[in-house]
């Protein structure tokens, strides 16, 4: 695998991985019964951390071949796929204003990550 | 949480779950993000503190040094109880919504690099904090109505 698809690769299963965690517990609050312990009989928490833990070894593998300044801005874009993955996936509604404000926080993030 | 599934529980467990289950997401989504940088930041200076002790070190007696180091650990541990603010914020609200609120992290981690580690933080980083935090200012007035 080259380091460009492990970076990207990473960005895009470490928004599955959050899509995964709201499959898992939306609704389930521990308010309405079960708690933590009864989430780990849900395929998609443990699809959550299995995710989460293969984008972090990505993400690893990818920085220590990719130049720092080129591969953190490119975290930032994880809010507009974890959208539009949430609209594919989840039927979440991203209105006009929604997007707008993603927007704005992945520019706002990707110039932290340029500053360095 | 139901009684039953915390009867025999460490008493911080139970506190914690109870804590998670009776607050509005508002406050476990700030928790979450508060305890992950807060975690961050002490394994940073875990990290910083051992470096020195750790050269010569193989890959894994590394891993397993830091580790060791009390503000690794505990910081691990903090993020660890902050994935399980995350955890109840996201099962009550869109993930379009909660998770673009995470990037505060990066706004918290580099004021605390500024204040505790002496980190400078540059006009363009400054720029970047305001931007995020207008953006997640716009993202709350974009769910204005919406059902909490």
């Amino acid at each position: 695998m080259t380091p460009t698809s492990a970076l990207w690769l990473s960005i895009v299963l470490g928004a599955c991985a959050q899509i995964f965690l709201r499959k898992g517990v939306s609704g389930k609050n521990a308010a309405t019964g079960g708690g933590y312990l009864l989430l780990l009989r849900s395929g998609w928490v443990w699809a959550w951390a299995f995710s989460f833990a293969v984008a972090t070894g990505l993400w690893l593998i990818a920085l220590s071949q990719i130049q720092v300044s080129y591969a953190f801005p490119l975290l930032s874009l994880g809010y507009p796929v974890v959208a539009v993955l949430s609209m594919l996936f989840l039927g979440e509604r991203v209105t006009l204003p929604r997007w707008v404000a993603i927007l704005v926080i992945t520019i706002g993030v990707a110039i932290i990550w340029k500053s360095n | 949480m139901g009684t039953e599934a915390l009867a025999g529980k460490p008493a911080t467990q139970v506190f914690i779950a109870k804590q998670a289950e009776t607050i509005s997401w508002h406050w476990s989504a700030f928790a979450a993000i508060a305890l992950a940088s807060t975690g961050h930041l002490l394994i940073k200076f875990g990290l910083v503190a051992s470096a020195h002790t750790a050269v010569g070190l193989s890959t894994l007696a590394k891993i397993g040094h830091y580790l060791l180091e009390p503000a690794v650990a505990s910081g691990l541990a903090i993020y660890g109880v902050g994935t399980l603010f995350w955890i109840s914020a996201v099962s009550r609200r869109d993930i379009s919504f909660l998770y673009p609120i995470t990037a505060l992290n990066y706004v918290i981690v580099s004021l605390g690099g500024k204040y505790f580690f002496g980190e400078t933080v540059s006009p363009a980083r400054w720029a970047g904090i305001a931007v995020v935090v207008f953006g997640v200012a716009l993202l709350q007035l974009s769910s204005k109505g919406e059902r909490a």
